[in-house]
């Protein structure tokens, strides 16, 4: 018999949202579960045992339960969509499919990689035109290294086809840093103290997981690409981050229009389309793939969260060097 | 003759009184009283490369004799430089000295790190302790990525130094899994994915190993010096830390074991001096060639804090453990 591990998966919850003494409501991509206290004490116990190494029967006794009872309780879980067997995942599937399975999971995605509390500190007040500019330098850094990756992920795709849109997407898409520039300049900052500054270290991690992305297999680069640009397609969402920071931290108008030029850029060249278009031309591919696609596509949501925090905990510090110069023997 | 003095920009000037300030400069401090000290103060403004000697000395209304002798001397310390005219070349020794002062100062965020007091005193979680115990595993076998690299991409004189490295510790991964296995299937350990900070430490030493042989190693000359350290002192507070690890989470106990059977396995390698052979065995380097490395070295100090704050930010924040690969049906 096959061990639970190896039997169940665990679905990903995106946010556990206490309701004091009436339990907890567990928020899928697809669903809310909501458990009462004693069965979410029995869920996280399970979904702590589950991948570990000890027996169902060691698990059952540590639960006070017989293992049939076990059993019955992982079902009923599975039932509620807490929990999947492992044997129901498809073999296969086509590229459309995979982006109809994307699509789903995108608004999950996006609300884990901005629910960092930057987002609310900037939006209520206690945020300042310093953490404005810091977050604005590692924006420019992020958009001027997609010349980092972008390129690569055409010298990496073996497909005439894919190969073309990817080289079109990055002909589009390579001297966008200037718009960051350009408010920067707004900003005060001279554009020699951009050009020669060094990003944060989260912010070159970015780039560098989109070349790891691109030297490994297009499906997982074009997911990555995707849900970057998922980030920047609705304005209603970024429009009022602006119009209130400006508001708040005293921001020049010319600070804000290169980066609305930029966003109206984006959603004119349809790059959101891109990657079904993509997916489009693969009429089927082995699970393994598109879970490792999704595996990239999720991480990359992870650091853009990870990226949001070091920005706001380095810029937060009025002593750090903004821009940060490159190191140099003379100066340092 | 040195012209052109620079003050260092991570230098602090403090004025204690009026005639006497201290100026502190990677962790040690310079203190002029007296005449020396207004004579410095009269000379900071102009202190920025821009300005030769005589022309300090001019504006200040001074010999042109006391601003060379304070400049000389104060460059002797390292916290003034002086901007090099004269594509005066530094030695591989030179650098390895250069090398040692700033990794020191660079380490020290590493070693304050809340991280480590929440774990003795038993404050860390259950998923940053694992955690903690996941991504050392991850970064250590991220060495079949980078050290490989750095050998595929080693100039001729790094290349028996890199290729060695690689052969010599691609497995130390397995110590860690071993560890690991005492909680976790193997398969499980095998699919686990790593932090996104841990995923930009492997990543940043690859990217470095394929473009600069040198600046690569010196990078990872920083993070041997928190790895297999040989001082008693720093072996002392290894040890309190992990008895105090085992008290608090007994259930890490392999894991321990298979952290110090490392730092065992590291230490017989007898790395210690590898990296000053290194130095010795290099052509002498230009200015430029000295900044690129260094770069690499101080950006290699930020990774290692990123690996640090990520496992203390992250789990604390997304507490799932074993991290384990999406699939089509777990998102």
């Amino acid at each position: 018999m096959a061990s639970l591990n190896q039997e169940f998966g665990i679905r990903r919850v995106y946010e556990a949202e206490s309701r004091n003494a009436s339990g907890v409501a567990l928020k899928l991509s697809d669903r809310e579960v909501d458990l009462g206290s004693k069965e979410y004490a029995l869920y996280q116990k399970l979904a702590e045992e589950v991948p570990g190494i000890r027996s169902e029967k060691e698990i059952a006794a540590d639960l006070g339960m017989s293992e049939p009872q076990l059993r019955r309780l992982l079902q009923a879980f599975a039932s509620a969509g807490l929990f999947y067997r492992a044997d129901t995942i498809p073999k296969t599937l086509s590229g459309v499919e995979l982006h109809t399975l994307f699509n789903k999971v995108l608004p999950s995605w996006l609300n884990e990689a901005f629910s960092h509390p930057f987002w609310d500190k900037m939006m209520s007040g206690k945020g300042s035109r310093r953490l404005y500019s810091g977050w604005l330098i590692e924006l420019y850094h992020y958009t001027r290294n997609a010349n980092r990756h972008m390129p690569l992920s055409c010298a990496h795709t073996a497909e005439k086809k894919i190969k073309g849109m990817r080289a079109k997407h990055y002909a589009e898409e390579w001297n966008h840093y200037h718009y960051f520039l350009k408010a920067l300049k707004a900003l005060g900052f001279s554009g020699e103290s951009i050009e020669g500054s060094v990003p944060l270290p989260m912010t070159l991690a970015l780039s560098n997981f989109m070349r790891q992305a691109a030297r490994e297999d297009i499906v997982s680069y074009s997911i990555c690409s995707a849900v970057l640009e998922g980030t920047t397609v609705d304005r209603g969402a970024y429009n009022p981050y602006y119009e209130t920071c400006a508001k708040l931290y005293d921001l020049p108008q010319e600070s804000i229009a290169p980066i609305y030029a930029h966003l109206d850029l984006d959603v004119q060249y349809q790059h959101s389309d891109l990657f079904l278009d993509i997916l489009s031309t693969i009429e089927s591919m082995p699970a393994a793939r598109a879970g490792r696609a999704l595996e990239y596509g999720h991480q990359l949501i992870e650091h853009i969260w990870l990226w949001t925090d070091s920005i706001d905990k380095y810029y937060a510090i009025d002593g750090n060097s903004i821009p940060r110069p490159a190191f140099s023997q003379a100066l340092d | 003759m040195q012209t052109h003095p620079i003050l260092k920009r991570t230098a602090k000037v403090t004025q204690r009184t009026s005639d006497k300030l201290a100026i502190a400069y990677l962790g040690e401090e310079v203190t002029l009283s007296g005449p020396a000290a207004q004579l410095f103060g009269k000379m900071l403004p102009y202190l920025d490369g821009a300005n030769d000697i005589g022309k300090i000395a001019e504006r200040i209304g001074e010999s042109p004799r006391r601003v060379q002798t304070l400049s000389e001397e104060l460059g002797k310390t390292g916290l003034l430089s002086f901007k090099d005219l004269s594509g005066k070349m530094t030695t591989g020794e030179e650098f390895y000295a250069l090398h040692r002062r700033h990794v020191n100062e660079w380490l020290q965020p590493i070693y304050n790190h809340p991280f480590w007091e929440n774990v003795v005193t038993g404050k860390a979680s259950r998923a940053q302790v694992l955690g903690f115990a996941f991504e050392k595993y991850h970064y250590i076998e991220g060495a079949y990525e980078h050290m490989a690299i750095a050998a595929a991409n080693s100039t001729p004189e790094m290349m028996p130094h890199l290729a060695r490295h690689f052969i010599e510790e691609y497995n130390h991964g397995d110590i860690y899994r071993k560890g690991l296995q005492s909680l976790f299937p193997n398969d499980t350990i095998l699919r686990a994915q790593p932090l996104p900070s841990t995923r930009a430490l492997v990543n940043f030493l690859s990217e470095s190993a394929a473009k600069n042989s040198f600046g690569y190693y010196a990078g990872n000359e920083l993070l041997q010096m928190t790895e297999n350290t040989g001082d008693a002192g720093d072996s002392s507070s290894i040890d309190d830390f992990y008895a105090a690890m085992r008290k608090h989470y007994p259930y890490t106990d392999k894991i321990i074991d298979a952290f110090i059977a490392h730092t065992n396995a590291d230490q017989k390698l007898g790395h210690e001096n590898v990296f000053l052979e290194m130095c010795q065995s290099v052509p002498p380097l230009t200015s430029a060639e000295v900044d690129a490395a260094l770069n690499i070295v101080r950006s290699m100090a930020e990774h290692l804090y990123l690996f640090m704050d990520g496992i203390d930010t992250f789990y604390a924040r997304f507490p799932t453990i074993p991290r384990l690969p999406s699939d089509l049906l777990s998102e």
